[in-house]
């Protein structure tokens, strides 16, 4: 298979570039209780980024610069297996060049530090974004304006910036939409939401889309997550 | 026997010139194992005690740590003194490797310096408690008190001062005891008496609100310590047992301060060596047990258990070999057999010794906790013996990889000879100098953890060894690689004079995913005769030995062989062999080579301030940022850069972030150059050509 048709085939490219490519701006959210496969989808939008040819910037709290190098190595490495794409490494090396990660102690993570560093990446011509995800942000003492200021800043920076969210069972809390606490307050802030549930009927994980105000995602779309491969498909309902 | 719980293994750190040599001195003349003071760059010539090595003495500076003891009110105290330049930062690390506690040395006026941060990140890593001293509050702009608040903001120290100056500068007189509330006076020629006195009046206010800004920070560590201050009657042994616990728990450093140069507040700076850093069996260390899968196992500082030394530190002496051991538990008699767990060689110890830096005292046994020196001992840096009955090695020491090379080159023969001996003795004694004859250009490379570092060898080699050598600049190894396949068809054919020569070889080359070369053959009915077949092997090797773009070695490519042609009278193993580097030529261009360059996998680790200007610097050298990592105020960038680039990266980044930050690289693979990169080498290796 080459690049262009894995592209074009991949699903996660309906939560992210969309249907036809053109998303830009948007805030994403994936959130689900812990251990149920958020960083693999984090890890799969940001492939899917990098694949149509946008840099990306992987921001990591709490885990190491070399797990997460190794999340990206291991769903590649599955992506190219799983569709026999011909000359992998030489698409690997290529897309690899456009991806940073930065990894940051919960303790010492903050927006003001995270926008410093863009500056520094973006005022040096080091990188420019087109999407950016961040693992292991601690919503539960997250500040409605920092979240505010980010949206800001992807509309500004024509930015996709996706999240990840950790929600407790023992938290029944939800926004209108049905999003779940910690983020139930900020639900409005996020155009995108998927919440990720064990299926009923399957070994599976299903990625409910619980919210899409700019409409980006099809209609009727079901995606689901292999607990085994970690890889995300269209599942049938 | 050693009383461990008043044993003391201690180092003395910090920036280079913040006068850790001369506190050092110091400390043996209080401690009465010399007799005199000598400066380091005294005018009597005779230089620091703890500066043995010629070169040390001349540059003022120490390289290479040496051991000390000595013994204050009671307490024995091992001493090694470290170096402070960047470059040899092994030496720091494998003292501290060793050692129980430390003192950080700063300077009064200079501050926390790029050195100190480093230093301190090491002790961090070794969990060695420290206590700081404030040296040199006899200079111009000394500031104890911007330097102590320096150790909290840059080091992330809970620095607290037990000690206040009593003037500075010129005027400095001595220092308070805020623990006693007494103020210190160093008095006689050099400072050895103390006169205790009452704290002068104008000093006495500042003197309470620091006392209570100590207890509150040692009352941390002790509830009976609190409880006694809120009554108002805390006693001198609660506050020291507070201060210690803090101190040992590495949540406390008690910053004291003087001048030693003065002599002044060296004595008690000995009496809080004693006080509050920890005796061996107050710290954890573990062992692996070779025998169960590297388990980790506690040491037990007990004397009569097995016997588990670590070898430290090499010295090559006029007697042999000079190895420094540090014994975690057992007993090391002077007669015993003990055994190198990496070799499982045994061996006998002959002479057993205490260092005094260059003289040293012949003893008969050394028990847990103790750091003594062996003769004659085969060992490396690094080396665990026991004594047989246990399999274990101290986990191994954090060794940094080399980030620069150089060629030399021994001016005569007996250049030549004296280099072979010397190398081979500085890349035993140091494990980040390491040596290699490069098999293309057939120089001897010495590469190490920087420029500094790489001549203080080249000149211990003139001077130690009489070896002159003649340094080159470094060298990239590039490499040559085709990325298609390309078919060949070649007749080699010389009819001219004598017996002639004939060889067809036909088939192709394509590139080889994994490895340097493959030969494949694929003759089939003997066109090419058998005894042939290696012939055009061996041509083919000798073909890609030089590539035709640079001249570089070509790397990644498999020849195979399907048709030929040979002469029953003509053809024969050297005619075959021309056939195939013909052949190869002829293939090699029509598979789009290119020039493949070394990438090095870098991190930069260095104060988060400075992140921007690492990555711009890393960028401006075709570097690609792989990520960050941000731990509390340090950053580490990791990179991939090409090895071309990274020539004079240490003197750049040095400037780039005032010294502070600091860089490691090791090779991680070939890549492509780009095609402006490649063109300039082509350029330049035919005007090269041309020339000769």
């Amino acid at each position: 298979m080459l690049k262009q048709e894995l592209i074009a085939k991949n699903p996660i490219r309906h939560l992210n570039s969309g249907a036809d490519g053109n998303i830009s701006s948007r805030m994403g959210l994936v959130i689900s209780r812990a251990g149920l496969g958020k960083t693999a989808i984090l890890v799969q939008i940001a492939l899917d980024s990098l694949l149509n040819g946008k840099q990306i910037i992987h921001v990591s709290i709490g885990q190491s610069l070399e797990k997460t190098r190794v999340w990206y190595d291991d769903i590649f490495k599955d992506i190219a297996e799983g569709c026999k794409l011909s000359n992998p490494y030489e698409i690997y090396d290529e897309i690899m060049r456009n991806r940073m990660i930065m990894t940051f102690k919960e303790s010492s993570f903050s927006r003001s530090r995270l926008e410093e560093r863009l500056n520094d990446l973006i005022y040096q011509n080091i990188i420019r974004p087109g999407c950016m995800v961040v693992d292991g942000y601690d919503f539960a003492t997250a500040d409605r304006r920092i979240f505010e200021d980010l949206r800001e800043m992807a509309r500004t920076m024509d930015l996709q910036i996706w999240f990840s969210a950790v929600s407790h069972q023992d938290d029944q809390r939800t926004s209108p939409e049905g999003v779940p606490a910690p983020c139930h307050e900020i639900a409005d802030l996020f155009d995108t939401v998927v919440v990720l549930e064990p299926s009923s009927g399957s070994e599976c994980i299903d990625l409910n889309i619980i919210k899409d105000t700019a409409g980006n995602v099809a209609g009727g779309l079901f995606l689901q997550l292999d607990t085994i491969t970690f890889m995300i498909k269209e599942g049938c309902r | 026997m050693r009383d461990l719980a008043k044993a003391r293994n201690i180092g003395i750190s910090a920036h280079i010139d913040s006068g850790k040599t001369t506190l050092t001195e110091r400390i043996l003349f209080y401690t009465q194992r010399i007799h005199a003071i000598h400066e380091v760059r005294g005018k009597d010539g005779v230089g620091a005690t703890m500066d043995s090595m010629e070169l040390e003495r001349e540059r003022g500076i120490t390289i290479a740590s040496a051991a000390t003891y000595c013994d204050w009110k009671g307490y024995s105290i091992n001493i090694i003194d470290t170096p402070g330049h960047v470059d040899f930062t092994i030496e720091v690390e494998r003292a501290l490797r060793v050692l129980d506690g430390a003192i950080l040395v700063l300077c009064s006026v200079g501050g926390v310096q790029s050195q100190s941060i480093t230093v301190n990140r090491q002790m961090t890593r070794y969990r060695v408690p420290r206590i700081a001293f404030i040296n040199k509050c006899d200079r111009t702009g000394a500031n104890p008190d911007r330097v102590t608040q320096q150790l909290r903001d840059k080091l992330n120290l809970n620095g607290v001062a037990v000690q206040m100056p009593i003037g500075l500068e010129a005027d400095l007189a001595g220092v308070v005891d805020l623990v006693r509330m007494k103020a210190l006076y160093f008095e006689g020629d050099n400072g050895e008496i103390i006169r205790e006195a009452e704290i002068p009046a104008n000093l006495r206010e500042e003197a309470e609100s620091k006392r209570e800004t100590l207890l509150d920070a040692a009352s941390m560590f002790s509830d009976e310590l609190m409880e006694a201050v809120l009554e108002g009657n805390p006693s001198e042994e609660m506050i020291r047992a507070a201060i210690r616990k803090g101190t040992l728990s590495l949540e406390l450093t008690p910053v004291l301060m003087g001048s030693a140069y003065k002599n002044k507040g060296v004595q008690v700076l000995l009496d809080a060596v004693a006080a509050y850093l920890p005796s061996p069996t107050e710290v954890t260390n573990y062992a692996l047990d070779l025998d169960h899968e590297e388990v980790e196992v506690q040491v037990t500082n007990n004397p009569n258990d097995p016997t588990v030394a670590l070898a430290f530190k090499l010295e090559d002496g006029r007697y042999g070999q000079l190895t420094y051991l540090r014994t975690y538990q057992g007993t090391l008699n002077k007669g015993d057999t003990i055994v190198n767990a990496r070799t499982g060689k045994k061996l006998k110890i002959g002479r057993l010794v205490r260092m005094h830096a260059n003289t040293m005292e012949d003893i008969e046994a050394s028990w847990a906790g103790d750091i003594v020196a062996l003769f004659g001992v085969d060992c490396a840096s690094g080396d665990t013996f026991t004594d047989g009955k246990i399999n274990y090695s101290m986990s191994s020491m954090h060794v940094p990889a080399p980030v620069i090379s150089l060629a030399i080159k021994p001016i005569d023969n007996k250049a030549q000879v004296n280099m072979s001996k010397a190398l081979n003795r500085f890349t035993k004694e140091d494990p980040t100098f390491k040596t290699f004859v490069d098999g293309e250009t057939n120089e001897t490379i010495i590469s190490g953890m920087g420029e500094l570092h790489l001549d203080v060898y080249v000149e211990r080699m003139k001077r130690e060894y009489k070896a002159v050598v003649e340094v080159g600049a470094p060298r990239v190894a590039y490499r040559e690689a085709i990325t298609q396949r390309a078919d060949f068809n070649y007749t080699h054919k010389k009819q001219t004079g004598g017996s002639g020569q004939f060889g067809r070889v036909a088939g192709y080359m394509e590139p080889l995913e994994e490895g340097e070369y493959e030969f494949v053959d694929k003759i089939v009915g003997g066109v090419i005769p058998r005894e042939f077949i290696s012939s055009c092997d061996k041509g083919f090797h000798k073909a890609k030995e030089k590539g035709v773009l640079i001249g570089a070695p070509i790397t990644g490519v498999r020849c195979v062989i399907n048709d030929g042609a040979a002469h029953s009278v003509d053809s024969s193993d050297v005619a075959f062999q021309q056939a195939a580097l013909g052949a190869f030529r002829e293939g090699y261009l029509k598979a789009q080579p290119v020039i493949l360059e070394p990438i090095m996998k870098v991190a930069v680790e260095g104060p988060t301030e400075f992140q921007g200007s690492v990555m711009g610097s890393i960028n401006q050298r075709r570097g690609m940022i792989i990520g960050t990592t941000e731990e509390d105020e340090y950053t580490v960038v990791e990179a991939e850069v090409p090895l071309s680039e990274m020539f004079g990266y240490s003197t750049d980044l040095r400037s780039l972030t005032q010294g502070k930050a600091e860089f490691t690289m090791e090779f991680a693979t070939y890549r492509p150059v780009p095609k402006s990169v490649a063109e300039q080498l082509i350029a330049e290796f035919k005007k090269e050509k041309e020339k000769k």
